[in-house]
C-alpha cells in the first residue's frame, strides 16, 4: 500500500497534539463501543441454542432478548458521543492547518502567486484541507476503530474453532490486501481529478471577476464555449474517478460473498461432525456479517483517506515551497530616513532575459530620486528588489547601510512604503482595507490620516463611515480614491523609504494636486523614489535616473540635467513640451 | 420554484439516461433479496426444518454467482450515474454563467466573486449529489417493499413491530428538518466568509506583503475559521445523531425479533432460517432508512442551495436556471452565437439624454447627464476623482443599470444599451483591464475571428509590437493568471489591442494611457489619430487628449457643468482651469 503513512502521522502529531485530552476521551469511547458490539452476538448464540434446545439453564429467552436490546442501545449512545468528539477535534486540527497553510502561502514570493488564481488558492487551501478533515475524523471513527473491531472478531472466532479462525483471518487479510491493491490503482486517477477540479474552478473564478471585460469585448459566447470545453475535460476525469469507486464497491461485494461462503462452508462441515451447534454456525455467519461493516467502512474511509492522500501530497507540496527570499539573520535597519545603495545589481525573472543589468545607485537619507524609463525598462523591477520581492542575481541592495538579505523580510517591508499603480483592495470594510486588521490603529488616527489626504469629505459621504464595506478589486471606488487609500496605508506604516510607482498616473489633475501635497508631507524626512511617466511628478526629485532595457543610461542632479540640452532628460522634457503642442 | 421541481428539472434533463440509471440502481439494490433466501434455505437444511431443496454446497456457489452479477450491474450503473451528474452540474453552471454574462457587466454579481464562485462550486455540487442519490433511494425503496412483503408472508405481526423503530427514525428526521435547515444555512454562511477571505487575501497578496500584514490577515482568518467550526460542528452533530440512530435501529430491531420470537421459536413455528432471513433483510432495510433519512436531509439542504443559486439570476425568471441548454460531454461543444445586436445604420451621431445612474450602496453616480458624440469626433470626459466619469462610460455601454435617461443612435432611441453597444458597434478598454489565463493571442482575440494580419495590425495600433518582439514566444506567451506576468502597461495595451481588433465604430477608453510612459503614449495617440475615421469617447486628463478633443464634457459631482473645446473651457470654467493647471506638464 502506498498510503504515505509516515506523512499522515507527522501531520497528525503536529495538529492533534494540542487536542490530546479530547483524543483520549475519543479513544476510550471507541473501545467501549467495540466491546459492546462484540458482546452482543454471543448473547444471540446463547439465545438460538436455548431456543433450539441444544443447551439448557441460565437466563431465560426473554431475559437474553432484553439484554441484547440494552447492549444495542448502549452502543448507540456511546457512538453518538464519539462522533461529536471526533468532529470537534477534526475541525480544530484542520483549522489550525488551514491557517498555517494560508500563512505559508501568503508569505511566498510573487513568482508563486503570479501563476495562480484566487479561486485555485481557495481550492488548494480550503478544498484540499477539507479532504484532510475527513482524514482526521475518519481515521479514528473509520479506520482505527474498525481495525480494532475486526481484530476483536477474529480473536473471538479463534476461540470457537482454530480452523474457522484461520479461514476468517485469511479472508480478512486477503480482502484488505485486495482493497489496498485497488487503492493503488485508483489513486493517480483521483489526484488528476482534483487537479482538474482546481483548474476548472480557477477558470470559473476568472470569468466571474472579468464580467466587464467579457461584455465590452463581445466575448460571451467565447467564454461559454471555453467553459463547456472545460466541462468535457472535467467529465473525463470525474468519470474515471467514479469508475474507481465502482471498482472498490463491486470488489468488496464479491469478496464478502466469498467470506459468507467460507463461513457457511466451515460451519456446515463442523456441524456435520458434531463440532458446532446451529447457534455456533450462526455465530460464525453473524461475525462474518459483522466483520463486513468494519471492512466496508475501512473501504469507504480508505477512499476518503485516498482523497486525503492526494490532498496530503498537495498540501505538503505547498508547505515544501520555499520563498526565494528567505529571512536573513535579522540585522536591524536604522531608524529614520534610509540611505539606498545598489551596487552592481543584475536581475532576470527568467534566465537569459535580464530585467536589470549592473545597476549602481546611491541615495543619501532624505534624498529624492526621480526614476524614468519606458514601460518594461526595469523601473518596477528595481522597486521590487528594494522591497525584497526578489533578490538580485548579482550585486547588493543596501538600505541604511544594511544588505537587506541580512535583515528580516518583514523588517524591510515595514521600513519601505510602496504605492503601486494598481491598488489592490479586498472585500472588507474601509478600515480593514487600510489597516489590514490591525487593532492598534485607532479610528481617531485613521480619520486624521484620511483628512490629511483630503479624503475627509469622501469618508463623510460613506453611509457607514469606516465600517462601509468595499467591494473586491475596489469596485464602487474610483481609481483615484483607491490610490488615496493606498497612500493612507503607507502613511500609517511610517516608513523610512517611500516608493511611488506611477503613483499619480491615474488621478485627475485636481485630485492629483491634492495627492501631491500629501506626498510632499509623506516625503518629509524620508527618502523617496518616484517612478513616473509624467514629468510633472518628478519635479520634486533631487536626482534623476533614466533606465533603458535594464541599464542606467543617465544619472545626475535634476537641475543639472535639465540645463544640459544634450541630456536625455532635457530631450524628454522637450518631448513633453511637444506633447502639449500636438 | 419548489425544491422538488428543481430536482425533477434536473432528472428530466436527460430522461432516458436517468431512467437507465434508475433501472441499473434498482438492480443493484434488489439483488440482495436472493442471498437472503439462499441463507434462509441453508439454515433450514442445517436444523432439519426443511428436508428437500438445494444442497449446502450449491447454495454457497449461488451466493458467489449473485455477487458477481451485482458487480457487473454496479459498473454499468456508476458509468451512467457519473454521466448524469456531469449533465446536472454542467447545465446549472452553464445557465447561470449565461445569465451572469448577459447582465450589466459592471453589476453582474450580487456578491463578491469569491462568494459567487463558492455557490457555483458547492451549491451546484449539492444539487448534483441530491439528484444522483435519488437513484439509490429509489433502488433501496424497491428492495424494502419487496423484502417487507416477503417477511409479512412469514409473520405479519413481527414484521410490523420490527420495522417500527425504522419508521420512527424517518419521523424524527422529518421533525428536526427545520433545525437542519437553519444549521446548514449558518454553516454555509460561515464557510462562505472563510473561502471569501482566502480569495480576497490572495487576490490582494501583493498589497498584503507590501504592508507586511501577513500575520494580521491570518489572525482574522483564524477568527472566521473558528466561527465556522462552531457552526459546522452544530450542523454535523445533528445529522450524525440521526445517522447513528438509523444505523443502530437494526440492532434494536434484531432484539425485538428475539423478544417476539422467544415463544414462537420454541413452538417450532418460526425457524432459525426465518430468523436469519429477518435479520438479513432488516440490515438492508435499515440501510434504506438510514440512507433515506440522510437523503431527506440533503434534500432540505438542496432547498437552501437552490435559493442561493436563484439569487444569482438577479431578476430573470426562475425557470432560467433549468433551461434546456445543449450540453455535450463529448464532441464539439455547442453555444448559441453571440447575439446579433439590434440592427441600426452606421454611426452618424450618438446622443445621451438625461442619464441618471446611481450606485446602490453609496448613492453616488451621475445625474441627468446629456451629451452628443458626432461621427468622427473625439470626445473627452474630464472631472475630478469621484465625479462620475467611469460611471458615465459604463452607463452608456449598458454595463450598469440606469435609473433614467435614454440613448439615441442616429436619433433612434436605443431600447437595450447592453445588447446594442457591443462590437462591432462599440468596444471598450476598461479602466482596470482584466486578462485571462492563456496566451496573449487568446487574450486579444477572445474568440474573435480574425486573420493573423489583422491581429498584428491591432497589436501595432496598441503599440505592443516592441514588447512582443522581446518575448520569446511572441503572441503565444502565456500571460499568467489575470495577466500578472505582464507589466501594468502591457496589460493595458493588450486590452487596447483587443478593442482595436474588433474595429468598433465607437471606441470607448477609460484612462487608456494611465500606465504608459510618455513616448509609448504618444505613439499610441498618433497611430489612433492617423487612422482617420474614428469616433472616440474617452476619459482622460492628459494634455494630448484634452488638446485634441473636439469637445470636453466637464463633470462635477455627477453632473455636466460645462462642455466645449479646451480653450473655450479654459476661458470660462474655473473647474477646467483647476483641472488643467494642476495637470499641466510644464
Amino acid at each position: 500500500m502506498s498510503i504515505p503513512v509516515r506523512r499522515y502521522l507527522q501531520l497528525l502529531h503536529r495538529y492533534l497534539r494540542p487536542e490530546w485530552a479530547q483524543v483520549t476521551w475519543l479513544a476510550l469511547l471507541l473501545v467501549i463501543s467495540i466491546a459492546l458490539q462484540l458482546l452482543n452476538p454471543q448473547v444471540l448464540r446463547r439465545f438460538l441454542d436455548l431456543a433450539a434446545g441444544e443447551v439448557s439453564g441460565g437466563p431465560s429467552l426473554t431475559a437474553l432478548a432484553r439484554l441484547f436490546i440494552a447492549l444495542a442501545l448502549g452502543a448507540e449512545v456511546v457512538n453518538v458521543l464519539a462522533r461529536y468528539l471526533s468532529e470537534s477535534v477534526s475541525w480544530r486540527a484542520t483549522n489550525a492547518l488551514r491557517a498555517d497553510l494560508a500563512e505559508h502561502c501568503l508569505r511566498l514570493d510573487l513568482g508563486f502567486h503570479k501563476g495562480r488564481t484566487p479561486g485555485e488558492m481557495v481550492e488548494r487551501i480550503d478544498g484540499d484541507v477539507m479532504a484532510l478533515s475527513q482524514f482526521f475524523s475518519q481515521l479514528f471513527i473509520g479506520v482505527l476503530a474498525n481495525l480494532a473491531l475486526m481484530a476483536g472478531i477474529l480473536v473471538l472466532v479463534f476461540r470457537e474453532n482454530w480452523r474457522a479462525g484461520l479461514a476468517m483471518t485469511a479472508f480478512a487479510l486477503f480482502t484488505l490486501w485486495l482493497l489496498g491493491k485497488i487503492r493503488t490503482i485508483s489513486l493517480p486517477h483521483l489526484t488528476r481529478q482534483r487537479q482538474a477540479a482546481a483548474e476548472f474552478y480557477g477558470f470559473l473564478g476568472e470569468v466571474l471577476s472579468g464580467t466587464e471585460a467579457i461584455r465590452v469585448s463581445g466575448a460571451r459566447s467565447h467564454m461559454l464555449r471555453r467553459h463547456l470545453a472545460m466541462v468535457q475535460d472535467f467529465y473525463r476525469h470525474n468519470l474515471k474517478a467514479t469508475m474507481m469507486f465502482g471498482l472498490m464497491w463491486g470488489s468488496s461485494i464479491v469478496t464478502f460473498a466469498l467470506g459468507t461462503a467460507i463461513s457457511l462452508g466451515v460451519g456446515a462441515w463442523l456441524h456435520a461432525r458434531g463440532a458446532a451447534t446451529a447457534g455456533t454456525v450462526y455465530l460464525l455467519f453473524h461475525y462474518t456479517q459483522l466483520i463486513r461493516r468494519p471492512i466496508e467502512q475501512i473501504r469507504v474511509h480508505l477512499q476518503e483517506l485516498q482523497r486525503a492522500g492526494a490532498a496530503v501530497e498537495r498540501v505538503e507540496e505547498l508547505f515544501a515551497l520555499r520563498t526565494s527570499v528567505p529571512d536573513g539573520p535579522g540585522r536591524p535597519l536604522p531608524a529614520g530616513a534610509l540611505s539606498v545603495e545598489l551596487a552592481g545589481v543584475s536581475f532576470a525573472y527568467e534566465p537569459g532575459a535580464p530585467a536589470l543589468k549592473d545597476v549602481d545607485l546611491c541615495l543619501r537619507p532624505g534624498e529624492i530620486l526621480g526614476l524614468l524609463g519606458r514601460t518594461g525598462s526595469g523601473k518596477s523591477t528595481l522597486a521590487r528588489l528594494l522591497l525584497r520581492f526578489y533578490d538580485p542575481d548579482e550585486g547588493v541592495v543596501r538600505l541604511g547601510g544594511v544588505d537587506i538579505r541580512e535583515a528580516k523580510v518583514a523588517a524591510v517591508r515595514s521600513r519601505v512604503g510602496f504605492v503601486t499603480q494598481d491598488v489592490q483592495l479586498f472585500a472588507g470594510t474601509v478600515r480593514d482595507n487600510i489597516t489590514f486588521f490591525d487593532p492598534n490603529v485607532t479610528d481617531e488616527r485613521l480619520r486624521q490620516v484620511l483628512n490629511q489626504l483630503g479624503l475627509g469629505p469622501w469618508l463623510e459621504s460613506l453611509p457607514q463611515g469606516l465600517d462601509t464595506p468595499l467591494e473586491s478589486g475596489g469596485g464602487g471606488l474610483s481609481a483615484g480614491e483607491a490610490q488615496l487609500l493606498a497612500l493612507a496605508r503607507v502613511f500609517l506604516a511610517d516608513p523610512g523609504l517611500v516608493i511611488l510607482d506611477e503613483a499619480s498616473s491615474r488621478l485627475d489633475p485636481a485630485t492629483e494636486a491634492l495627492v501631491e501635497r500629501a506626498v510632499d508631507r509623506l516625503l518629509e524626512g524620508r527618502t523617496g523614489i518616484i517612478i513616473a511617466h509624467r514629468l510633472a511628478t518628478v519635479e520634486r526629485a533631487d536626482t534623476i535616473l533614466i533606465l533603458e532595457d535594464g541599464e542606467v543610461v543617465e544619472r545626475g542632479a535634476r537641475a543639472g540635467l535639465a540645463a544640459d540640452p544634450a541630456s536625455r532628460f532635457a530631450r524628454l522634457l522637450r518631448t513633453g513640451v511637444e506633447e502639449v503642442l500636438v | 420554484m419548489s425544491t422538488w421541481r428543481f430536482v425533477w428539472g434536473l432528472v428530466t434533463y436527460r430522461p432516458l439516461l436517468y431512467l437507465t440509471s434508475v433501472i441499473l440502481f434498482t438492480g443493484v439494490y434488489v439483488l440482495p433479496v436472493v442471498p437472503g433466501l439462499l441463507t434462509q434455505a441453508f439454515f433450514d437444511r442445517l436444523t432439519n426444518s426443511a428436508q428437500a431443496g438445494l444442497e449446502p454446497w450449491s447454495i454457497i456457489a449461488l451466493l458467489v454467482a449473485v455477487a458477481l452479477g451485482r458487480f457487473a450491474v454496479i459498473a454499468a450503473g456508476f458509468a451512467t450515474s457519473a454521466t448524469g451528474r456531469e449533465y446536472f452540474s454542467a447545465l446549472l453552471r452553464r445557465n447561470l454563467l449565461e445569465r451572469i454574462l448577459e447582465l450589466p457587466g459592471a453589476a453582474a454579481l450580487p456578491e463578491p466573486p469569491g462568494e459567487v464562485l463558492n455557490r457555483l462550486r458547492d451549491d451546484v455540487l449539492q444539487a448534483e449529489e441530491t439528484t444522483d442519490f435519488l437513484l439509490d433511494v429509489v433502488g433501496q425503496t424497491t428492495f424494502a417493499v419487496v423484502a417487507v412483503r416477503m417477511l409479512m408472508a412469514i409473520d405479519a405481526r413481527m414484521t410490523l413491530l420490527v420495522f417500527l423503530p425504522l419508521a420512527a427514525v424517518l419521523v424524527v428526521t422529518r421533525t428536526v428538518g427545520n433545525r437542519i435547515l437553519q444549521n446548514r444555512r449558518r454553516s454555509r454562511e460561515a464557510t462562505a466568509r472563510v473561502t471569501g477571505l482566502i480569495a480576497e487575501m490572495f487576490g490582494a497578496v501583493q498589497a498584503v506583503q507590501v504592508a507586511g500584514a501577513e500575520a494580521r490577515v491570518i489572525g482574522h482568518f483564524r477568527r472566521l475559521s473558528d466561527e465556522r467550526r462552531e457552526a459546522m460542528v452544530a450542523d454535523r452533530l445533528l445529522t450524525q445523531v440521526l445517522e447513528s440512530v438509523a444505523l443502530n435501529a437494526s440492532s434494536v430491531g434484531t432484539g425485538l425479533i428475539l423478544l417476539l420470537g422467544a415463544r414462537t421459536m420454541a413452538a417450532g413455528q418460526f425457524t432459525v432460517g426465518d430468523f436469519v432471513l429477518f435479520v438479513y433483510y432488516l440490515g438492508y432495510v435499515a440501510d434504506f432508512t438510514h440512507f433515506t433519512g440522510r437523503w431527506l436531509a440533503m434534500y432540505r439542504q438542496t432547498g437552501v442551495a437552490k435559493e442561493r443559486l436563484l439569487a444569482l439570476l438577479q431578476g430573470a425568471p426562475p425557470g432560467r436556471l433549468l433551461r434546456r441548454s445543449v450540453i455535450r460531454l463529448r464532441g464539439p461543444v455547442e453555444v448559441p452565437p453571440e447575439p446579433e445586436p439590434p440592427a441600426a445604420g452606421p454611426l452618424q451621431e450618438l446622443r445621451v439624454e438625461g442619464l441618471t445612474c446611481r450606485h446602490a450602496d453609496s448613492g453616488r453616480g451621475i445625474e441627468g447627464v446629456s451629451l452628443t458624440v458626432p461621427r468622427g469626433s473625439f470626445t473627452v470626459i474630464a472631472g475630478r476623482v469621484g465625479s462620475g466619469k467611469t460611471t458615465l462610460l459604463r452607463a452608456i455601454m449598458g454595463l450598469l443599470p440606469v435609473q433614467s435617461g435614454t440613448l439615441y443612435w442616429n436619433g433612434e432611441p436605443v431600447v437595450d444599451p447592453a445588447a446594442f453597444m457591443v462590437p462591432p458597434r462599440c468596444a471598450a478598454t476598461p479602466q482596470v483591464p482584466l486578462l485571462f489565463s492563456g496566451t496573449l493571442e487568446e487574450n486579444i482575440r477572445m474568440g474573435f475571428d480574425a486573420s493573423a494580419a489583422e491581429v498584428a495590425a491591432a497589436v501595432h495600433d496598441a503599440v505592443l509590437e516592441r514588447d512582443l518582439a522581446a518575448m520569446e514566444e511572441g503572441l503565444q506567451t502565456r500571460v499568467g493568471t489575470r495577466g500578472l506576468r505582464l507589466s501594468g502597461g502591457q496589460i493595458q495595451r493588450t486590452a487596447a489591442a483587443r478593442m482595436f481588433l474588433r474595429r468598433p465604430e465607437l471606441m470607448v477608453m477609460d484612462d487608456l494611457s494611465s500606465a504608459l510612459d510618455v513616448e509609448t503614449e504618444q505613439a499610441l495617440w498618433e497611430r489612433l489619430f492617423g487612422k482617420g475615421d474614428v469616433t472616440c469617447l474617452v476619459v482622460s486628463h492628459r494634455e494630448a487628449a484634452l488638446r485634441r478633443a473636439d469637445q470636453i464634457i466637464l463633470l462635477k459631482d455627477g453632473r455636466v457643468v460645462d462642455c466645449g473645446r479646451l480653450d473655450e473651457l479654459l476661458e470660462r470654467s474655473e473647474e477646467m482651469r483647476a483641472l488643467y493647471h494642476a495637470g499641466a506638464v510644464q
